[in-house]
């Protein structure tokens, strides 16, 4: 940083400690690792470093894809299933059988408090998914003994069990054909961890240290966590894939959009998530700034508890529907940098379903619909609006007071609830709230990514599904969709999903937003991958 | 007075018009009360003036711009938010939220004062002791660290805002108004009266009450750009005016967001509060010298 | 001298046995169940809480059970946090130098700039220089310190680039924490990038200070101000001049000693203003201090930690204020009576 000394003297109160940091040196060199580190704001503090116990894209962002490997990855150009930590793998004719091979050559990380004596090896994915499902493992409870991603997707009930053959071949026995098995082991909550380091733990009687310090075999190794300030990562050098540019990496907690922006324009963060999209074109016009834009699986909707009344009955949650303005919240929200939603399912997706009609605006209708269940003069009710900007949804706070206003106009009383974002979620699993206004990116390109975890009743026992949602009817619907390997079966029964979902209306689908990511022009290297967490492994610094 | 005067009806003017000679002389302390009257009458009248519904979310005109910029509009001087909501009309309800609700804060916490510091300057013995005690704890907790304290048990809003900071600054008025009492007993004039017979209650209403209202109604302006300060703080922080209220501590960190887009929708609700305090304490200011200037002659 | 002590410290006994009955109180006032309250657990079964009833004593009577609170501060178990489930008094621990810290700055900064402003404006009240000083102090008084704040960080950090917008230290500068306190942490540490983590920390430390002190600033201007004037009123000061010793002269030798006694207490009352005002500081420069902790946890209905936030803030500003009493009647007798 460059100190124009002459600007400063008529702040006379600085002087005496400006004149100690004359003397200390006018323009001090910057150290190594500060030279090639990188800072990466984001808008949220980790809830945990081990990707299996959360949900939340803030963690998957700053831990998944920087901290650890999976047994198989996404190609981020067409969305193939490429090779990880596996090298290959055979199905079975009847697909309940994977067989995969392992590499022989990957390290754990070595950290201050672990340095494996051996290479990853078939004990490690045992031990990684027997930890899931397996109610006796002596790490299943740490952490609440909840998985919220495997158990939405029924993961205990579908795999029978996990061998290892030998050292590096490791098989997956399934109770029935799934034909989401092979997308959810690429998804970034399916991370390996080092059994020897859980053993290590175990006989030290410090177990609940497995997701607190980390141990994987990503590009970095974790540093310190200094809570709701930094996250400090330091480069593996011994990384399988090699060249991880950046010596450290600081995720730098900022959970205050404008604050996060102006890091950015202060150059004290290189990479932004989530910049305002209010603001996007005032940011492209910069130089020293660059916004990737990419395409996303993503939905932003308004889920309702479906449990308590009046949510309960379904003309309410048609009136509500029906009373919102969604034109303005495109505009005034996403400043039309999103397609409106007629669905949860993002058009980009195969199964989507265009045979839906588009959504009516009509407060008429709604006040109609109101009085028919017994609400003429409307009732009060609680909108939760999350606290942080999301893909899905950059300021829910706002939507929620646009909602406000249009639900006034039939007589609903709204108020607006907010808390900081770990609280928010841990009391929306507790299902306090009337609705919520929320949403879901997509972890993998598989359709059921937007079913199971947001709507089955399995996902309701461990607090994703939002609208508090079981329909029996439903949840057959998307199980039949998963045992159907055939593709134009499984399109079939996913838009019957979708039509029967508009009719039950247990949300209000709103958008589907782009991914934008703000990038100090002297990094380059940073890759989003459209179905999860950034990776920041190849970006560097370029000196200009 | 050793100078011969041969009109002396001068001297005999009641005490206010005495002050009010002082304070009309001070050119500061005359704007500040210039703008502490505009201030209140804005205030009381603004569901009157406002230009247009202040809650009203015009959705063609998001993040208008201030009129004196090209693409500002006449009828929207100061611009709309990003939800299309006239920001002068905003302006100037807020003014009754921050100012007004400022000045019935204080007006509650005068009037418990009052009744706790009468109670405390003519009782004494070991009830006063441990009373006095009390009060010196509550004196050295800051009033906006106790109101913070008390949204935190009570919850978020204007009202309890409101509770709060009239709790807050309550310590500080009962000790005020004890001490003033207390000074006024030691007088002689008491001390005669009683010995006409007096009773207490004759003797804080007729002797004790207007000899220290000069000394209520300083203690009363500082406290008004306290309250004014701690409610704008409380907005700021989300603990006082909820969405869609547009106290002026709110609406800064409402426009927060937007500090790059519409900067004027952050400097100008600052501004007013500046304004206010300001007012408030140019006032204080004057009155306590014009009544140093009136008890010198 | 003696009296004087004993009756402070009787006086500072009855104020910490009121505090710990509000924070006391307070796990009881605030919504939600009491055992949750005191313990900082965010889920409690059935086994875990008769255990909890059993140690927070809560089936004894309030005496009981204020006792038990008593005995548990003092052995250090303060409760957990809801959002971290980690011990409230280590987190406490963490971030108490860095509030400490900026205090301690703006308080030093207050008084440096402010006393010296505080003389001229007396000495010539209405010349320019001492009505500008005047007015000046009476903007900074008025100054809604969050919107300050804003516009400096708007004008030097976004506008010039000049300064960093928020935090204590370039976020890649890793500094092995030992006393808290950022910059004796950077001369203790044994690191090679010692000058320039140095600089960084100071460049970060310009605005919040600047900011936290304006408002004790302009207070301490105006009060010395006034004392200094009133001074000048007294007898001894018109003998003084009398004697025929110039305005100088009467103001070194008489004035300043008479006028800035009445300061030493200044640095107590200062103190629990420039707590309170630390809170919006830090959360406007994101400074990671008790402040925003505190600000933070009422928005996390953290209840535990709003409760051990206000008794060590608390304690703080009234050991403080007691210690600065003591010290003031030490110089001054005549403050020891009464």
């Amino acid at each position: 940083m460059n100190l124009p000394n002459n600007n400063f003297l008529y702040l006379k109160p600085v002087s005496v400690l400006l004149s100690i940091l004359l003397l200390a040196g006018c323009q001090p060199q910057l150290p190594e690792t500060a030279r090639s580190g990188l800072v990466y704001c984001s808008e949220g503090s980790p809830e945990s470093f081990n990707p299996q116990l959360v949900t939340s894209g803030t963690t998957i962002d700053i831990i998944s894809q920087q901290l650890y490997d999976r047994l198989v990855d996404i190609s981020p150009d067409n969305g193939d299933i490429i090779p990880g930590l596996a090298t290959d793998w055979q199905v079975s004719a009847d697909g309940t059988r994977y067989q995969f091979s392992l590499r022989d050559d990957v390290s754990f990380h070595t950290t201050r408090y672990f340095s494996p004596s051996r290479k990853f090896n078939a004990r490690d994915v045992v031990f990684t998914f027997n930890r899931i499902t397996d109610p006796l493992h002596p790490f299943h409870l740490q952490g609440g003994g909840v998985y919220p991603y495997f158990q939405s997707v029924d993961w205990a009930g579908l795999v029978k069990q996990v061998q290892a053959i030998d050292e590096h071949t490791v098989v997956f026995e399934l109770q029935r054909p799934d034909s989401s098995f092979m997308s959810n082991l690429t998804t970034d909550f399916a991370a390996i961890l080092s059994a020897e380091y859980a053993e290590q733990l175990l006989a030290e009687k410090q177990p609940a240290q497995m997701d607190r310090l980390p141990v994987g075999t990503g590009p970095f190794r974790f540093r310190e966590y200094q809570k709701d300030i930094l996250v400090r990562l330091y480069r593996n050098n011994d990384y399988w894939r090699g060249d991880t540019q950046p010596e450290q990496l600081v995720f730098d907690i900022v959970p205050n959009n404008a604050r996060r922006m102006a890091k950015l324009f202060t150059h004290e963060c290189d990479i932004v998530s989530y910049p305002r999209v209010a603001e996007l074109e005032l940011i492209a016009a910069r130089p020293d700034v660059t916004v990737q834009e990419s395409t996303s699986m993503n939905v932003g909707f308004w889920a309702f508890n479906t449990q308590k009344p009046p949510f309960d009955q379904l003309a309410v949650r048609q009136a509500l529907s029906m009373a919102i303005n969604r034109a303005a919240i495109l505009q005034a929200v996403y400043y039309g940098k999103a397609t409106p939603a007629y669905g949860i399912l993002p058009p980009t997706s195969w199964a989507y379903n265009d045979g839906l009609p588009a959504p009516v605006y009509s407060p008429a209708k709604a006040k109609a619909l109101l009085a028919e269940a017994g609400y003429p003069n409307g009732f009060t009710m609680d909108i939760w609006a999350m606290p942080v900007q999301r893909l899905y949804n950059p300021n829910a706070l706002k939507m929620a007071e646009l909602m406000q206003a249009d639900l006034a106009q039939i007589g609903v009383r709204a108020n607006i609830v907010s808390y900081e974002w770990n609280s928010f979620r841990q009391k929306l699993g507790n299902f306090e709230h009337d609705s919520v206004l929320i949403g879901w990116a997509a972890d993998n390109p598989d359709p059921d990514n937007f079913f199971s975890p947001l709507l089955s009743c399995a996902a309701r026992d461990t607090g994703t599904n939002r609208a508090n949602w079981c329909d029996p009817l439903f949840d057959d619907i998307i199980s039949q969709a998963l045992l159907t390997a055939d593709q134009q079966q499984r399109r079939a029964l996913y838009l019957a999903a979708q039509q029967y979902l508009h009719q039950q209306q247990p949300l209000v689908a709103i958008a589907h937003s782009q991914r934008f990511q703000a990038i100090s022009s002297s990094v380059s290297g940073v890759s989003i991958n459209p179905y999860g967490g950034i990776s920041l492994q190849h970006a560097t610094r370029v000196e200009p | 007075m050793s100078k011969f005067r041969l009109y002396l009806e001068e001297n005999n003017r009641s005490p206010v018009k005495q002050l009010w000679r002082e304070f009309k002389r001070q050119h500061s302390a005359m704007t500040g009360l210039v703008l502490f009257i505009t201030f209140f009458f804005i205030s009381v009248l603004a569901p009157f003036i406002t230009p247009h519904d202040p809650y009203l979310q015009v959705d063609e005109l998001l993040l208008l711009p201030p009129s004196w910029s090209a693409a500002g509009l006449v009828q929207y001087p100061f611009g709309t938010d990003d939800l299309g909501r006239d920001l002068l009309s905003r302006m100037i309800k807020g003014t009754s939220y921050t100012f007004g609700f400022a000045l019935i804060t204080v007006a509650g916490a005068l009037i418990m004062g009052l009744v706790l510091g009468a109670l405390a300057g003519m009782s004494k013995g070991v009830k006063s002791s441990v009373f006095n005690h009390i009060l010196d704890l509550a004196l050295t907790i800051p009033s906006l660290l106790l109101a913070i304290i008390i949204v935190a048990v009570i919850g978020p809003g204007l009202m309890n805002t409101t509770w709060a900071i009239m709790v807050a600054l309550l310590p500080q008025f009962v000790h005020g108004i004890r001490n003033a009492i207390d000074e006024e007993l030691k007088q002689d004039y008491v001390i005669a009266y009683r010995l006409d017979g007096a009773n207490s209650w004759q003797v804080l209403t007729r002797l004790i009450l207007p000899n220290i209202w000069e000394k209520l109604t300083i203690m009363a302006t500082m406290a008004i750009s306290t309250a004014i300060l701690d409610i704008a703080a409380l907005g700021f922080l989300g603990f006082g005016a909820q969405a869609p209220l547009s106290e002026w501590g709110a609406m800064i960190s409402d426009s927060l967001d937007l500090i790059y887009l519409a900067p004027s929708s952050v400097a100008i609700p600052g501004l007013l509060i500046f304004t206010a305090v300001l007012s408030v304490n140019l006032v204080g200011d004057g009155l306590k010298t014009a009544i140093l200037k009136r008890r010198q002659n | 001298m003696t009296r004087y002590l004993f009756r402070r410290l009787f006086l500072m006994a009855f104020v910490f046995l009121a505090l710990s009955l509000l924070a006391f109180s307070l796990g009881y006032l605030f919504p939600g169940d009491v055992a949750q309250n005191l313990s900082g657990l965010r889920q409690i079964d059935e086994s875990q809480r008769q255990q909890l009833i059993n140690y927070y004593q809560l089936d004894q009577n309030i005496l009981q059970q204020y006792l038990a609170f008593l005995s548990r501060i003092a052995h250090g178990d303060w409760g957990l946090s809801f959002a971290s489930q980690q011990p409230l008094l280590q987190e406490i621990k963490l971030l108490l130098p860095a509030t400490l810290e900026l205090a301690c700055y703006a308080l030093l900064l207050s008084f440096v700039v402010g006393i010296p402003l505080g003389i001229v404006a007396a000495f010539k009240p209405d010349s320019i220089v001492g009505k500008s000083i005047s007015g000046l102090a009476m903007v900074g008084y008025s100054l809604p310190i969050f919107w300050w704040g804003l516009l400096l960080i708007m004008f030097f950090s976004l506008a010039l680039g000049w300064l960093p917008s928020a935090g204590r230290i370039g976020v890649l500068y890793e500094i092995p924490h030992s006393s808290g306190f950022m910059l004796v942490d950077i001369m203790q540490a044994d690191i090679s990038y010692r000058s320039e983590a140095l600089y960084s920390a100071l460049l970060h430390l310009l605005l919040p200070t600047i900011v936290l002190a304006t408002f004790p600033t302009t207070v301490m201007i105006r009060f010395v101000r006034e004392a200094m004037l009133n001074v000048w009123e007294q007898n001894y000061i018109k003998t003084a001049r009398a004697k025929g010793l110039n305005r100088g002269q009467v103001l070194y030798r008489h004035g300043l000693r008479n006028a800035l006694l009445p300061v030493i207490r200044q640095i107590g009352l200062q103190f629990s203003t420039l707590i309170t005002l630390a809170m919006l500081t830090e959360v406007i420069f994101s400074w990671p201090g008790i402040g925003r902790w505190l600000i933070d946890s009422i928005y996390q209905r953290n209840y535990p930690a709003i409760q051990a936030g206000l008794l060590v803030i608390s304690t703080m500003v009234i050991t403080i204020n007691m210690l600065t009493e003591i010290l003031h009647a030490f110089f001054n007798p005549l403050a020891r009576r009464g």
